[in-house]
């Protein structure tokens, strides 16, 4: 079981401190992302998707901080604990961008506009190669031709401000991939981009994970997407994970309020514009003035007096966990 | 590139024929022309008219305004300026008699405002919220805000008079024979010059690091493995890079007015301690041959600049 682990997250907390104020911004995140498998991370904005991304990479702001809990990266050299290590120290900086890739919601401010693309691809193979510049040269082209990009030698030479959206994603992509990471951390990897390009991207990411058998983590807060690509999903609600398995459990048999109201939210494909989509009632709360127990209780249909204590994670299946204090009546009511 | 370049001079040349145009208009709304400064005071009375009109016409004088003006500005391009009234030498000689210290002290103002500026500015982004930066931004606020006139005369009762380190002023000492014999004379101006320019720039680089270190740019660095200092200097500082060169560029006429008054202060012989001078003996066709040369020596200036920014971020070359 272990050894088909790529990553495993343990309770971890990650506290900002703005203004003499502490937002428990991970309070308690445990979750694995398995080899060559996609983990979908879901759940609205705000909800500490990016800062989970962000202490996985080390690349925290400066007011934040990892309090608790811990992050293991199952390498082939054995385990190594990413939380302990020093945020810009060799050993990081050496699993950063070689073994543990990333790639940004917003490709359009995401590269350096004053250098050729092809040189940034390049630098990352710089500082994780051995590879001489001209066959440095050589494996940009090669990468920018496997994300489709016509004409790579050409391109290669040009600015980020010479692509297109879709096309400085799929930069990106080369960039984050040059390397063969292990695990590619996608943060809402096409929201910034159209319709027909995500579908693109996602084709993409697709082929690359079967190719190369990198563990995708994928974070969006769009259900639809973790129908469509994720093996294992989480869902998030202001700093937990309130329920993960796999996408036929959570999918099928949505057990938590939250993601039941989430799937509500999706609207299907070919029913048109007038269906039925229920959109969440209430809003998010403030980061700075949590609920006490259960975070998403305040906006949650089946809340009583028992949520006002925070709700430990219940196992439903071997696969599939939750953290609700109803979820066993909620779900025979259903 | 080189249509960027070429584009750029073309415009460069109907914005010097105005100016040249505004610079001539002026030096005839003077009261009195040349034939009036060229009689002594006391012979006035004894000159009569008809010895003036033929004066005037010797000289060209008669001939309609715009005449006057082709004229003076065929001989410019052809490199003549005409005569000092004063010892009657051309003053092309004159120009490029001066013009070497004149040069100097700015390239020397110019290189090391712009070094220091930028190292001191990345420093004070780099370790912002510390003393360091604090003293750093108080330094910088005095040094845009305290006259350099002020700062000469200070500089030459502590350096010159009181400490004796450095000469008070003047460009080459008796023995001169290599540059180094010399270059005691330029610290002190030289410094005086550059003060303003690189508090400027300081606080410009500091601006536009810290601005460059928050982009997004700056995280996908980080999370390509790159080592720190590869991050600072090739990502954020070489986009900071930018502004604080059309910064320099907007400063370079303060450098060149700057020269004047700094080239008075020390009596450095550039064209500056000259053009004050013309200023003094009225002698109006060297005050004009060099306020057009400042103009010429700016709009050169900003050429480069732009030049140089195009070549240092891609994305100015498009328009
Ligand atoms: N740079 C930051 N400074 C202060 N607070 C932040 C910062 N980034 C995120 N947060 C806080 O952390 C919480 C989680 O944010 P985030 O992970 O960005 O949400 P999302 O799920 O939309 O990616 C939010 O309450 C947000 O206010
Ligand atoms: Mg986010």
């Amino acid at each position: 079981m272990a050894n088909d682990l790529a990553l495993s997250v343990k309770d971890l907390k990650t506290f900002f401190y703005t203004n003499k104020r502490c937002n428990k911004a991970l309070n308690g995140v445990s979750f694995e992302i398995r080899k060559g498998k996609t983990l979908g991370v879901v759940g609205e904005s705000g909800c500490g998707k990016s800062v989970t991304a962000s202490s996985i990479m080390q690349l925290l702001p400066r007011l934040s901080r990892i309090e608790e809990g811990s992050i293991t990266y199952h390498s082939e050299r054995g385990d190594i604990r990413i939380d302990e290590l020093e945020r810009d120290g060799a050993e990081m900086r050496s699993i950063r961008g070689e073994e543990i890739a990333m790639i940004f919601q917003d490709p359009m401010t995401a590269l350096n506009p004053v250098y050729s693309v092809g040189f940034q691809i390049g630098e990352a193979l710089q500082y994780h190669t051995d590879l001489t510049k001209k066959q440095r040269g050589e494996r940009v082209i090669e990468l920018l031709t496997a994300m489709g990009i016509p004409s790579p030698g050409e391109r290669a030479k040009q600015f980020p401000h010479n692509y297109s959206g879709g096309m400085r994603q799929r930069a990106m992509i080369a960039m984050a991939m040059s390397c063969n990471p292990k695990i590619l951390i996608a943060d809402e990897p096409t929201t910034a981009l159209d319709v027909t390009i995500q579908a693109q991207i996602f084709n993409l990411m697709n082929k690359l994970k079967s190719e190369n058998d990198t563990a995708i983590m994928l974070i969006t807060h769009d259900m639809g997407v973790i129908a469509e690509l994720a093996d294992d999903v989480a869902v998030m609600y202001m700093g937990n994970i309130v329920e993960a398995g796999t996408v036929d459990d959570v999918l099928r048999r949505p057990q938590h309020p939250y993601t039941r109201a989430l799937l509500d939210s999706i609207p299907i494909l070919g029913r048109g514009r007038d269906q039925d989509i229920k959109s969440i009632r209430g809003a998010t709360p403030d980061p700075y003035e949590r609920p006490k127990g259960c975070q998403f209780a305040p906006r949650c249909d089946f809340a009583t007096d028992a949520c006002e204590v925070m709700p430990t994670e219940e196992a439903v299946t071997d696969t599939h966990r939750v953290m609700c204090h109803r979820y066993k009546e909620i779900f025979e009511n259903a | 590139m080189l249509t960027f370049i070429l584009r750029r001079i073309l415009i460069t040349i109907p914005m010097l024929l105005i100016i040249s145009f505004l610079v001539y208009l002026g030096l005839e709304l003077t009261p009195g022309d040349a034939v009036s400064h060229m009689i002594s005071p006391d012979l006035t009375n004894t000159v009569t008219e008809e010895q003036m009109a033929a004066m005037r016409e010797s000289l060209g004088l008669d001939k309609s305004f715009i005449e006057r003006y082709w004229s003076w500005l065929t001989h410019i391009v052809q490199g003549d300026f005409g005569h000092s009234l004063s010892g009657g030498v051309a003053i092309s000689t004159i120009v490029l008699d001066r013009l070497p210290a004149t040069l100097e002290l700015s390239i020397f103002a110019l290189v090391f405002s712009t070094i220091i500026g930028c190292v001191l500015g990345l420093l004070s982004a780099l370790k912002r919220g510390s003393a360091t930066d604090s003293a750093l931004t108080v330094v910088g606020m005095l040094g845009v805000s305290i006259p350099e006139f002020f700062f000469g005369l200070v500089a030459i009762l502590i350096f010159a008079l009181n400490l004796g380190w450095l000469p008070v002023g003047g460009r080459l000492l008796p023995s001169y024979d290599s540059y180094w014999d010399h270059f005691p004379n330029i610290i002190l101006p030289g410094l005086v010059l550059s003060l303003m320019m690189t508090a400027g720039v300081m606080r410009y680089a500091r601006s536009a690091m810290l601005d460059s270190l928050s982009r997004e740019f700056i995280r996908t660095a980080r999370a390509k493995g790159l080592p720190q200092w590869r991050i600072i200097l090739y990502h954020a500082f070489r986009v900071a890079l930018t502004p604080v060169v059309v910064l320099i560029g907007f400063r370079l006429p303060t450098l060149i007015g700057g020269s004047v008054i700094i080239e008075a202060v020390f009596q450095w012989p550039g064209i500056g301690l000259e053009f004050i001078g013309a200023v003094r003996g009225s002698d109006y066709p060297l005050v004009m041959s060099i306020a057009l040369l400042s103009v010429l020596a700016v709009l050169l200036a900003s050429l480069i600049v732009d030049v140089l920014t195009a070549m240092i971020d891609p994305r100015v070359r498009l328009g």
